[in-house]
């Protein structure tokens, strides 16, 4: 069979349907369904992503913002006295912390889907919300991972690198902390509709998460409600579990790693879940329910 | 087994003190086409989001294809394509990318990055649809550059490219330019016909209701009158002939002798049923220099049955 056709092929009569058209068959099974449907949403955010110059932009620049210009200026006041590089530490902090913030800001576009009311197109169609939730996070997560990837370079400029398997292992850990973010982004995003308040709620989700989490300044001496707050953010154990990676057999492990990485990855699935089932059942909740 | 069945449906918005649907039933059978009418804020497009499951019903219940909306949203999904009052594309997306998307949710076909790499059956099916509504042209621009007319076109592709058993259409040729409009009629129509697919519409242009086999007036979010669009004239409105003559004067004392009702403005106009135009025309001697015979349309009955009613809500 001749698999090529020319686009500007001509039908003789506009208007009215000569032949019946090719029938087009839906797949039979489920999963392959949501998965399908979880490939189509990714692959939109990453078109959109190419297709806006602000945010590839955004994308690079915001790692010379938090790692060249916050980070740099902390590693010349405050590196003494810590037992441990600030550096390499608050390398490893950006990155995760770029990954989380950069999936946050992706994720507040649902809000821009609403006012163009394509979450409509998108809630009407035979498939799982969790799919929707979880193909956009997905999307999110590309843009975080190119932010990533710019903290890196930042970094080298500054000096301060990762080894090969280091870098491997965050970036297959990457995955489950852009979809801790985005689950947590959701609670709050998907109960906002306008774009003004979602933008002050990415600053909501992602500020206490830079500061509290242990992201550029360490908190082994946190207590009080900065403590309990500290164990309550997703990002903690995230930022926890990549550090026990890169730190995993040196020195200053025990000061720089505060939990069993076990613990933290049972701590990123609970609350992950959590928070992709209730964010989900907002977002749903309040496309519908008026 | 009906397609549609609605029971006893109520709509009530957080905060309101009226119902916008208020205890409303009504069935459509397979392959029917059904006009669901209304003045603005009737209760229209609520009704339609809630059978599209878009919405959530306060209580009653809705039945589309067997399934129930609010338990089996799902598989109603399944049955359904809807084109909404407002576009709901993505504008950065080109034409093609929106058409994709929406087959790959459907199950369509599985997703690939480029249409070149989509399924022979897709891009046929693509190229098929956009040929007949006439955006081929437009295909692979992107949404925003696209006028209204081209865009609710493409929307329309989107809808029938998982052949839903039924269609819903809120508005659909809202913004429209006329030639657009009759192009689209021509195709749903078409699309009808092929596939015997269920269409129910929503318009508030009442001549795009005249070919339907069913009309439901909704007001104040009450079904007020489900009917055929000719039991709706026949029931409100009356045939008319429009007369004149040189001697007006015993054109009118001959309508008189006849007991025949007329307005005299302009022309005359004499309303008549139970009897024929022929049989008017017959009992008159004065010669006529006018004869036009008026039938009156879904609009005149809609806005009379709405005079009748109440009126619209403002």
């Amino acid at each position: 069979m001749n698999d090529t056709l020319s686009v500007k092929r001509v039908t003789p009569v506009q208007g009215m349907i000569t032949s019946k058209p090719v029938a087009l068959a839906r797949r039979k099974s489920k999963v392959s369904r949501e998965l399908n449907a979880v490939s189509a949403v990714l692959a939109r955010e990453i078109t959109l992503f190419f297709k806006s110059p602000g945010t590839i932009i955004m994308s690079l620049a915001m790692p010379i913002i938090m790692m060249g210009m916050i980070g740099g200026n902390m590693m010349q006041n405050m590196s003494s006295g810590l037992g441990f590089q600030l550096g390499e530490f608050m390398l490893v902090g950006m990155l995760v912390n770029m990954l989380f913030m950069t999936t946050t800001m992706g994720m507040a576009t649902l809000v821009d889907d609403h006012e163009t009311d394509f979450n409509q197109e998108m809630l009407v169609s035979p498939v799982s919300r969790y799919s929707l939730v979880v193909g956009k996070i997905l999307g999110a997560s590309f843009a975080a991972i190119v932010s990533m990837a710019g903290t890196l370079i930042v970094g080298l400029i500054m000096g301060i690198t990762l080894h090969i398997g280091q870098l491997l292992l965050i970036l297959a850990l990457s995955p489950l902390i852009c979809l801790s973010g985005g689950a947590l982004s959701m609670i709050l995003i998907g109960l906002i509709k306008s774009k003004k308040t979602a933008n002050f709620a990415v600053m909501i989700i992602t500020m206490p998460q830079m500061f509290l989490s242990g992201a550029i300044i360490p908190i082994s001496n946190s207590h009080g409600a900065l403590l309990v707050l500290s164990r309550l953010m997703p990002m903690t154990y995230c930022l926890d579990l990549t550090r026990a990676v890169v730190y995993a057999g040196t020195p200053e492990y025990n000061s720089v790693v505060m939990f069993n990485p076990l613990i933290n990855f049972a701590a990123i699935v609970g609350l992950t879940m959590a928070c992709l089932i209730i964010g989900t059942y907002f977002f749903a909740r309040t496309e519908k329910n008026r | 087994m009906s397609l549609i069945e609605v029971n006893h449906l109520v709509k009530r918005y957080k905060g309101a003190n009226v119902p916008a649907v208020d205890d409303i039933s009504f069935a459509v059978e397979p392959g029917e086409f059904v006009a669901f009418l209304g003045p603005n804020g009737a209760g229209k497009t609520t009704t339609i989001s809630i059978l599209t499951t878009t919405l959530s019903l306060t209580s009653g219940e809705v039945k589309i294809a067997g399934f129930d909306v609010k338990h089996e949203a799902r598989q109603v999904r399944e049955h359904i394509g809807i084109i909404f009052q407002k576009p709901s594309l993505d504008p950065n997306l080109t034409a093609e990318e929106n058409i994709r998307f929406h087959a790959c949710l459907y199950g369509m076909c599985g997703y690939r990055p480029a249409f070149k790499l989509m399924s022979l059956a897709y891009r046929r099916r693509v190229l098929d649809l956009a040929e007949i509504v006439g955006i081929q042209d437009a295909l692979f621009k992107p949404v925003k550059k696209l006028s209204g007319g081209m865009q609710r076109k493409l929307e329309i592709i989107r809808s029938l490219i998982h052949t839903p058993e039924v269609l819903f259409l809120d508005e659909p040729t809202q913004g429209l330019d006329p030639v657009s409009r009759r192009g689209l009629w021509d195709y749903i129509n078409d699309v009808r016909r092929q596939y015997g697919t269920t269409i129910f519409l929503t318009t508030h242009y009442i001549d795009e209701a005249e070919n339907v086999d069913k009309v439901c007036v909704i007001n104040h979010g009450k079904i007020a009158i489900c009917a055929s669009p000719d039991e709706m004239k026949r029931s409100l409105l009356h045939q008319e002939l429009i007369l004149d003559a040189e001697q007006r004067d015993d054109l009118l004392d001959e309508l008189t002798g006849l007991n025949l009702s007329y307005k005299a403005n302009g022309q005359v106009v004499v309303p008549f049923s139970g009897t024929t135009a022929q049989e008017v025309i017959a009992g008159l001697k004065t010669p006529l220099n006018t004869l036009k015979i008026h039938e009156p349309s879904l609009e005149d009955a809609y806005v009379e049955f709405l005079h009748i009613t109440g009126g619209a809500i403002q």
